[in-house]
């Protein structure tokens, strides 16, 4: 041993003794951090005496960091937003199968890696919001995503760019269920029925849909109850109130469902307390409090959503695509929708 | 005594701190030499000229208009005396506190359909709903105005230093000469002050690049939106490195000309002493108009977005203020403060290397640094955290990791994207002392160390702390890219505003964010109020 990785060594050991004041941990690595989560892991430390530790930052760059850190890393738990951040980890091999039987007896399987390497933990839905004016009953009933690319149409949609990762999981849906070829020539009917070019967040097309800018805009489902909430202000408020929302596919496979999800890391140093912390999230209790700040919809049974959420109906049919596919088409999808010219 | 042994010294660290700060850009270069994947090709034939052109017409777009507001604004409050102006003086640099995608999603509550802005019309005009006065501002246009608005103020501070710094004698000859006003500003003053004026082009240009909120918000397909679909969309990190890569290219080759067309004409000021130029006073209309044209910059770029959040916060809630945002806050601030005080010094150091051994290399790689300042955030991170695994792979071999997630790594990475910051206000500063000076110094055998110390540095107080200034409060802004290099636990104020930002949660997000402007505020006003107090010829 040189005399330089000597010193390091000790200085190593320095640092560690003072970091790991707490013998129990678990690292949580997290694109997906409100502040309202507090909370919950001080809730966590308290019942079963895990300190959590918290590194927050962007999904993909995350991913750079696992990578690097190689079996060094500290992390027990990826957690995310977007199944697709989710499959990059798994496609890696960086996870490990969670082998919990209660995790698994409350998560339907359509919602776990197709070897448990991760687990959804809420769901959102992306709806069609319409324009109780302009669009008749006759018009939503039984609307499905495809039935967009219809010249009826035309220069009536908002919808935002394509740069969205929930517009390319949306896409990558359908590219799984019909192929590249039919669901690019759906993406160029699509297009030319958008009432603007693609701008703004997804509240911003429901705004657009209760000004008349457009008649039906597709947008995720907690924005209107974040809406509705008043928190956004006033004006989100009295657009949110002009607007209905539908759930597409309904006459078939069901409404396209993304979801927030963890999973255990292949290399994580406390794996029982990752597990403990996934079955702590899944909890009833926990999903009742998440799914009240966040609008999203719980991902286990007997749990509402949020009142102003649950309000548009919560016996709706999901879409059961598996949502590990949404992660493999998803290049396929970006590529496709540049052909298609969607912005 | 000359030690020969000081020269040396001077010679050899800048090589050495370059070359370490150097290596997360060249690892983001290094993708030029692997692979080229098929994306490539899908790239070429369907977006890379929209991403071209947008990126250029940005460029333009924002250069032209906030070359107007920073010269014409630095230009009023130096040469003349009305209502305010001392006010406008220093509020013109608080758009540095804005973060340009926060202005963008703020721009675009404000001037929406149900927007501040329309509702405050259909009121005075008691409209109904329906109707909309204030157009579609999520285009380019709309980001040409949110970049120019909150990034004008590095071609604020440069020229109004520039123009403080010229001598009275100069404007009087132009007035002998029968030079009108007008005249004087661009046939005498605007030369003048061009290459501290491009230095600060420079910055605006690199950052505008550099930007994805702003862009993706707006949803203008450039050249950095770009770099990210690839990455988070085609999950292709090695194709989003290379066209990162060749903006670097395209920017380091126009630092290139900019620096070989400089050399041809030597800007350093006659003398040391200044004179300063008398100011005339103005009445009536025209401080009127004076003061509205320094105003609005500052109602654009500070007023407006800290309003419409402040509104944004109190219809959400305040709680965010507790004391876990105190311990937010200190830690924002010290990391930004260290970030300057290193910055500065680094910056200090290599250009007065460069300038006692003239050697073109050094010279070369610190322009080379700066491009730190080009790389989108993002993959930045991800080179230094590459770089930092290979550190750890190959010192502290037998232990697990120390660099990566460290506060060192995080500091160092500061330094990196903000060097450009720095180095760009000392190559002003170090332009404006005279040579005759170092020659003069030199007779008297200060060399090294002591002509650094004793002659130079007392000169470029002012330098210095503008320096840290611009670094601190870029740090405080840039927090979100560089999250991932953080340790476990460590709140920056950053943290929240990104994560609900990335989410559309404004409103949540606007607490934090009104949190990062203020306490961007903090290092301002205190360096401003240093840094005019450092410059003798204001008293």
């Amino acid at each position: 041993m040189s005399k330089l990785q000597k010193l390091m060594t000790i200085l190593y050991i320095v640092i560690f003794s003072l970091s790991s004041a707490f013998a129990e941990e678990v690292n949580v690595y997290t694109s997906r951090h409100y502040d309202s989560d507090d909370a919950l892991y001080s809730e966590f430390t308290k019942e079963t005496g895990i300190k959590v530790n918290i590194i927050s930052g962007n999904g993909s760059a995350l991913i750079e960091r696992l990578k690097v850190e190689g079996k060094n890393s500290p992390a027990d738990i990826y957690f995310t937003v977007d199944a697709g951040n989710l499959w990059k980890v798994q496609k890696d091999g960086y996870f490990k199968s969670i082998n919990s039987e209660s995790i698994k007896s409350v998560v339907p399987k359509n919602l776990r890696g197709p070897n448990d390497e991760w687990v959804a933990i809420a769901k959102r839905a992306r709806v069609i919001y319409y324009n109780p004016n302009t669009v008749t009953a006759n018009e939503v009933n039984n609307l499905s995503y495809e039935d967009l690319a219809r010249p009826e149409w035309k220069e009536r949609i908002a919808i935002r760019s394509s740069s969205n990762m929930y517009n390319q999981s949306l896409v990558a849906s359908l590219i799984s269920n019909h192929g590249i070829q039919t669901t690019e020539s759906w993406a160029k009917d699509f297009v030319k029925n958008f009432a603007r070019n693609p701008q703004g967040s997804d509240r911003a097309q429901i705004v657009a849909v209760a000004n008349g800018e457009a008649d039906i805009a597709i947008a995720n489902s907690y924005y209107i109850g974040i809406m509705l909430s008043g928190g956004s202000g006033d004006d989100q408020l009295q657009a949110a109130k002009k607007v209905k929302m539908h759930f597409p596919n309904q006459g078939n496979r069901g409404v396209h469902i993304n979801i927030s999800g963890a999973g255990v890391l292949k290399n994580s140093p406390n794996s029982e307390n990752a597990i403990k912390f996934i079955e702590f999230l899944l909890s009833k209790k926990v999903q009742q409090y998440m799914v009240n700040i966040s609008f999203e919809y719980p991902v286990i049974d007997g749990i509402d959503p949020h009142p102003s959420i649950a309000n548009f109906g919560t016996d709706f049919k999901e879409d059961r695509t598996s949502v590990a596919d949404y992660g493999k088409y998803n290049p396929d999808a970006i590529r496709l929708m540049d052909r298609a010219g969607w912005k | 005594m000359l030690k020969p042994s000081i020269p040396s010294f001077w010679a050899v660290l800048p090589f050495l701190i370059l070359f370490l700060f150097l290596l997360p850009v060249l690892i983001v270069l290094f993708s030029l030499f692997s692979g080229y994947s098929e994306n490539w090709a899908h790239l070429y034939n369907y977006v890379l000229v929209d991403y071209i052109s947008n990126t250029l017409y940005l460029i333009i777009g924002v250069s032209l208009t906030s070359l107007l507001i920073g010269t014409i604004s630095a230009w009023i409050v130096t040469n003349y005396d009305f209502f305010g102006k001392r006010f406008l003086e220093w509020a013109l640099i608080l758009p540095l506190a804005t973060p340009p995608y926060i202005l963008a999603y703020t721009f675009t509550g404000f001037f929406d359909a149900y927007g501040t802005a329309n509702n405050i019309i259909r009121e005075i005009f008691s409209l109904d709903q329906s109707f909309i006065l204030f157009p579609n501002i999520r285009n380019i246009y709309g980001a040409i105005v949110v970049f120019s608005f909150t990034l004008y103020p590095y071609i604020y501070l440069v020229s109004r230093a520039a123009f403080l710094n010229q001598s009275r004698s100069i404007l009087e000859a132009g007035r002998m000469l029968g030079l009108n006003q007008y005249e004087i500003f661009y046939k005498l003053s605007l030369p003048i002050i061009r290459p501290a004026v491009i230095g600060g082009l420079m910055l605006v240009i690199m950052e505008t690049i550099s930007d994805f909120g702003a862009v993706d918000h707006f949803a203008i397909q450039t050249f950095t939106t770009g770099v990210f679909r690839t990455w988070h969309g085609m999950y292709d990190l090695t194709t989003a490195m290379q066209l990162a890569s060749i903006l670097l290219i395209f920017v380091a080759t126009f630092v290139w000309i900019e620096k070989t067309s400089r050399k041809k004409a030597l800007y350093t000021s006659g003398s040391s002493t200044f004179k300063p130029a008398k100011k005339i006073k103005l009445i009536k209309m025209k401080a009127v108009i004076a003061f509205f044209i320094c105003f609005i910059p500052i109602l654009i770029g500070f007023i407006l977005p800290i309003t419409e959040l402040t509104k944004w916060a109190i219809n959400y809630n305040l709680t965010f203020f507790d004391e876990k945002f105190l311990q937010a806050a200190m830690n924002t601030i010290l990391l930004a403060v260290a970030a300057g005080i290193l910055c500065a010094s680094i910056a200090l150091i290599i250009n007065f290397s460069i300038r006692f051994n003239k050697n073109r290399f050094s010279n070369f790689l610190s322009s080379f640094l700066s491009l730190g300042y080009a790389v989108p955030g993002l993959i930045l991170a991800v080179g230094i955290v590459q770089l930092f695994a290979l550190i750890d792979k190959n010192i502290f071999i037998n232990t697990d990791i120390i660099l990566t997630g460290s506060l060192i790594g995080l500091i160092f990475a500061y330094v990196i994207k903000s060097y450009a910051l720095a180095n760009s206000t000392f190559e002003s500063g170090f332009q404006r002392i005279s040579f005759h000076l170092d020659d003069s110094a030199r007779t008297l055998n200060s060399s090294g160390w002591n002509l650094l110390s004793r002659v130079h540095f007392p000169l470029l107080k002012t330098s210095f702390l503008t320096s840290i200034l611009l670094v601190t409060s870029e740090v405080v802004k840039e927090l979100p890219a560089t999250l991932i290099l953080r340790p476990f636990n460590f709140d920056t104020l950053a943290v929240s505003t990104y994560i609900y930002a990335a989410e559309e949660r404004m409103f949540q997000a606007a607490a934090p964010a009104i949190a990062i402007m203020l306490v961007g505020l903090i290092p301002i006003i205190l360096l401003t109020k240093m840094i005019s107090s450092s410059r003798p010829m204001d008293k």
